[in-house]
């Protein structure tokens, strides 16, 4: 091997010095690696060099940047700052940051990889006024749903902690936005695994265990139905008092008066893509428990028999929904009834 | 944002665990199935409400769980009924989408149509569109393939003719709609490679290209332009390629399988024989009959006419020179082809017609090529008479004239009574010219006209055999317009040979040779034999041996008969090596009678005319006539064939001096640059797959200066010595090796 002039001479020339000459370029090594670029312009960001320390609005317009980080321990600071901002504010004043720049931002989270992420973030939404939800229902209950439905289960778990906080706060904005009623119906019958399919065959057993994971999602995931059903189905008791003698010549007031809601004409749908019936806004609670009626209350009851079936506290939690669901549903085949008895 | 997930919790996440399993027991599955699926509506309506966001929050990406329904949407018809149709909603935002999230999307549906989910032209209806308006240059280029493969894919087992119908309007559609953009350069595209690939071959796709040909793009019009000049030869290599391609050596395979280890290796070795048979079925198919584009061309005539009205002739038109000469190309090329009449073509023409014109060879080729016998040869004499005068001087550079009378020769090849005789022999002189291309191109023109116009030459140029046919009439100019008689070369010869057939036969028999011809037996035997098997090819041709043998008894039999000798050609050309011209005049009348009755009396059989092929290749007498060699490869030179500036400059070249550089570069042009003994070859290849070396290389490569001292001490030993050690050597030998391989 090797043993050729020719091999000889290549073996050579690698270790050739090069000849430096006066006045002459110092040649290049061998491994000298280009860095000159070019571009079209260079844009440096402005350093700020102000002395005294940045205001709270701009820690937190900073602090709603680095939630995207990819360090979940700097989410999880940036969250607490944000809660601890929000929270010290004096009431009064308006937050540091709005409302409406902060849910969007943040609601994401709901569906962040990490444990520690999501229990801040719902300290943040409680601690968040309860006035500025409303308006952000809608978007705040898709990316809720998306949890429901999510792959891990405490996401899972997490995304109904969500649901309970937003039920809390905007109980009827949730039941009546668009598609909040029938798409989270049925995406807790998927969760509970009851469907109301006729075609399910007789073989293919019903998984309680593995359809919601262990019996304790399974109760909370019925707890959270039966809260949500609540709220959609039973009126609330807060019944405004008539009075009659101060508004004397003004009748149904209330009507006539500009809405106190985010968008009122929402349910008219100017802009948004046509809608189908179960992303259909279902504004009243008699068009929800028709659509209940049609759509969940057979697979409800059914998967509720065999839950009640069960015991302990899964046959308890059923036990609630069922008086939910019968409380709820009460007047409802009443008027069924009394349509049965016109005709 | 990845998470630790359990081990029970890691079976569920597990996307592609879970479509395995799902794909071998969907029922079962069902409930998993439509877990995730209110997983992807809950992400499909995140997305929807702000498309540009990237999707991919969590554990589980959207696009993840677009590829995983997709793939399992043929289990779970009702479940994912929507789910085509959402895809196709999203894809809608292909401009805000992410590049990953929308090629995924594209890749789910194209998933879908193989599966049967969708149809095709679902999926192309979708794709067509925005293939055509998307800004991204990866979006179109994933479009595009995933469009031509799925054209490609619905008509491999059979040709889809409605798919392909109303893809086929919808791509004319996108020309008409909008003429003036660049968009219908996708209709372009698409119906090129698809006519590449022989998938549609109608007139439909070429009524498309003429539409694109009529565009107001100067693009688009390139696009179509060029198909038709060069689309047909694409498909030529096109199918070449594919049939040279994928050779399979089944008993190599078998034998590597033999050795090799086991396992996958017989799946392997079915699948090539599946491809040997499928190969061998298809070799056996008929060819298909695929007409060129031009010739499916609907009104050629009135294409012609606009193209060169509206692009060429047009003041308005803004087209590059390039592009003008191109469409002037395919102009030239449909009124040679079809012989069309495009008055204005030729005086357009004459200004270009001057040798400080860019690219004149290639308008002196469209002229050529625009030329043929039904043009009027006054509408040429001009023509004519300019390039003679501008390009064919003593003046003018050496190439320039070799150029023009080229240029003249192939016009005056195809319309030959466009030249007159002044300018003629004028221009004959030329082959007295130093120059050598200047020479070859008159004598060419010479040439041409001693075959097609003696008369025009002077009579010392006419050359022997024109004076010969001149004088003996035989020759005549062809007048404006005439058309030659058609006939079948060779019938009289296969004529003869279906006598001598029924004579031997006869005299097989017994009966008298020439007794009255029994028609109907006679036409009885040739639709017995109307096919021509494999094995029947061979007897037909060893039947025209015996012909040429049994030739003397033939025509005893005729003189017999008193009747007179029919002319036997292959007789002719070994006796006498010219031929005879007395002789075939006087056969004529008798020869035109025969062809007559043999052509009206009987219907050729295929097999007729496979014995005609072979005779007329075995009479070899006119072939070897220089002349008729020359006539043959004109003839060779088919009509389709395009003349190109190539051939008009050819001459010129001939007359360029060569730089030595260039000589060499020319002589060592089709030889490897390095030279390899096999040996060498073979070593070198042993070195990089890193093999190692044998004992014996290894001592030849060993150094010099090692060797030395043994080398030195084997000098110096005495004979005894060596005796020893060479006996030694034996015995080592013997007992194999030092050790010994014994006990």
């Amino acid at each position: 091997m090797g043993s050729s002039a020719k091999k000889k001479k290549e073996k050579k020339k690698d270790f050739q010095k090069p000849k430096l000459k006066v006045g002459k370029a110092k040649p290049k090594a061998a491994n000298s690696t280009d860095t000159s670029f070019k571009a079209k312009s260079i844009a440096l960001k402005q350093q700020s060099l102000s002395t005294n320390a940045p205001t709270v609005e701009a820690q937190c317009a900073h602090h709603l940047a680095l939630l995207s980080h990819k360090s979940e321990t700097q989410r999880r600071e940036s969250l607490a700052y944000l809660t601890t901002a929000i929270s010290t504010n004096p009431p009064g004043l308006p937050l540091p940051q709005p409302s409406s720049v902060i849910i969007p931002t943040v609601q994401r989270l709901i569906l962040d990889g990490s444990n520690g992420v999501r229990q801040q973030l719902l300290k943040l939404f409680q601690s968040l006024p309860k006035a500025d939800i409303p308006s952000h229902t809608d978007q705040l209950l898709l990316h809720t749903r998306a949890g429901m439905t999510h792959l891990a289960t405490d996401i899972r778990i997490f995304a109904l902690d969500v649901l309970e906080w937003l039920l809390e706060a905007a109980g009827d904005d949730v039941v009546s936005c668009a598609g909040g009623w029938v798409k989270t119906l049925k995406c807790f019958l998927s969760l509970l695994g009851w469907q109301n399919d006729a075609t399910s065959k007789w073989s293919a057993v019903k998984s309680a265990g593995k359809a919601g994971g262990d019996s304790k999602l399974q109760v909370k995931q019925m707890n959270t139905l039966a809260a949500f059903l609540k709220v959609g189905l039973i009126p609330s008791q807060v019944v405004v008092p008539v009075e009659a003698g101060t508004t004397f010549p003004l009748w149904h007031t209330e009507q006539h008066m500009l809405s106190k809601r985010s968008n009122p004409y929402a349910h008219l749908n100017l802009f948004g893509p046509p809608r189908d019936e179960e992303s259909e806004m279902y504004e009243d609670r008699e068009d929800r428990q028709r659509v209940f009626h049609d759509r969940a209350e057979a697979a409800i009851v059914a998967g509720l028999e065999q839950a009640l079936k069960g015991g302990g506290e899964l046959g308890r939690a059923a036990a609630q929904l069922r008086r939910v669901v019968k409380e709820g549903m009460a007047d409802y085949h009443g008027e069924d009834l009394e349509e049965l008895s016109t005709q | 944002m990845k998470r630790k997930v359990g081990a029970l919790e890691k079976v569920d996440a597990d996307l592609t665990n879970l479509q395995y399993k799902a794909r071998r027991d969907p029922p079962s599955y069902e409930e998993d199935f439509r877990r995730q699926y209110s997983q992807y509506e809950a992400l499909r309506d995140l997305l929807l409400t702000n498309p540009s966001s990237s999707a991919d929050t969590g554990v589980v990406r959207f696009t993840e769980l677009v590829d995983f329904i997709a793939h399992l949407a043929e289990s779970y018809p009702n479940i994912t009924a929507k789910f085509p149709d959402d895809l196709i909603h999203i894809l809608s935002y292909h401009a805000e989408l992410e590049s990953d999230l929308r090629d995924k999307i594209v890749s789910a549906l194209v998933l879908l149509r193989n599966n049967h989910v969708i149809d095709s032209s679902t999926l192309l209806n979708t794709l067509i569109p925005i293939l055509v308006v998307t800004p991204s240059k990866s979006l179109r280029a994933l479009l595009f393939q995933k469009i031509v493969s799925d054209l490609r894919s619905a008509n491999s087992k059979a040709t889809q003719h409605r798919l392909n119908r109303t893809i086929q309007t919808v791509l004319f559609n996108l020309l008409t709609s909008d003429r003036e953009t660049t968009k219908g350069l996708w209709s372009v595209k698409i119906t090129r490679e698809m006519w590449k690939r022989q998938i549609w071959t109608d007139a439909k796709a070429v009524d498309i290209m003429k539409e694109a040909c009529l565009s107001d793009n100067e693009k688009v019009i390139t696009g179509g332009v060029r198909f038709f000049l060069g689309g047909d030869r694409e498909r030529e290599e096109a199918a070449d390629e594919s049939s040279d391609e994928e050779g399979v050596d089944l008993n190599k395979l078998r034998h590597q399988a033999g050795i090799n280890k086991k396992g996958k290796k017989e799946r392997e070795l079915k699948r090539a024989a599946a491809t040997v048979k499928r190969k061998e079925r298809k070799k056996n198919a008929p060819h298909p009959l695929n007409f060129s584009a031009l010739h499916l061309l609907h009104d050629p005539q009135g294409f012609a006419e606009t193209l060169f009205s509206r692009h060429v002739q047009n003041s308005k038109s803004k087209l590059s020179l390039n592009a003008k000469l191109a469409i002037l190309n395919l102009v030239s090329r449909l009124v040679g082809l079809h012989k069309l009449t495009v008055m204005s073509l030729y005086s357009y023409l004459l200004k270009y017609l001057t040798p400080r014109q860019a690219s004149v060879t290639s308008f002196l080729a469209i002229l050529a090529q625009a030329t043929h016998d039904l043009v009027p040869p006054d509408v040429l004499e001009p023509l004519i008479q300019k390039i003679a005068n501008e390009f064919v001087s003593e003046a003018s550079a050496s190439e320039v004239a070799a150029a023009g009378l080229n240029a003249i020769r192939e016009i005056c090849s195809r319309q030959p009574l466009a030249m007159n005789d002044v300018l003629l022999q004028d221009l004959v002189q030329y082959r007295k010219s130093k120059d050598k291309g200047v020479q070859m191109a008159a004598r060419g023109l010479l040439s041409l006209y001693r075959e097609v116009g003696a008369e025009l030459l002077k009579k010392r140029d006419r050359g022997k055999d024109a004076t010969i046919s001149l004088r003996a009439g035989e020759m005549k100019e062809r007048r404006y317009g005439e058309a030659a008689i058609g006939q079948i070369e060779g019938i009289d010869l296969l004529e003869k040979w279906k006598e001598e057939e029924r004579r031997k036969k006869r005299e097989a028999a017994g009966l008298p040779p020439d007794a009255a011809i029994d028609e109907e037996e006679h036409a009885a035997d040739d639709w017995k034999n109307w096919e021509v098997g494999s094995d029947d090819d061979s007897d037909s041709s060893g039947g025209w041996i015996d012909v040429e043998q049994d030739g003397d008894d033939i025509n005893i039999s005729d003189s017999e008969d008193g009747k007179e000798p029919p002319p036997k050609k292959a007789k002719l050309s070994s006796e006498t090596p010219g031929p005879t011209d007395d002789a075939e005049k006087e056969n004529k009348e008798a020869e035109a009678k025969k062809i007559s009755k043999l052509l009206t009396s009987t219907i050729l059989t295929p097999a007729d005319l496979k014995q005609l092929k072979a005779l007329q290749e075995s009479s070899a007498i006119r072939s070897q006539m220089p002349s008729s060699k020359r006539a043959a490869l004109l003839a060779a030179r088919h009509t389709d064939d395009a003349i190109t500036a190539e051939t008009i400059e050819a001459a010129g070249l001939l007359s360029k001096k060569t730089s030595k550089e260039e000589k060499i570069a020319m002589a060592k042009a089709d030889r490897d640059d390095k030279h390899q003994s096999t040996t060498a070859k073979r070593k070198e290849k042993k070195m990089s797959e890193g093999k190692s070396t044998t004992n014996k290389e290894k001592a030849r490569k060993k150094n010099f200066l090692m060797t030395l001292g043994k080398a030195k001490g084997k000098n110096k030993r005495s004979l005894v010595d060596v005796r020893k050690s060479l006996r030694g050597h034996v015995e080592r030998q013997k007992k194999g090796g030092r050790r010994g391989n014994r006990g």
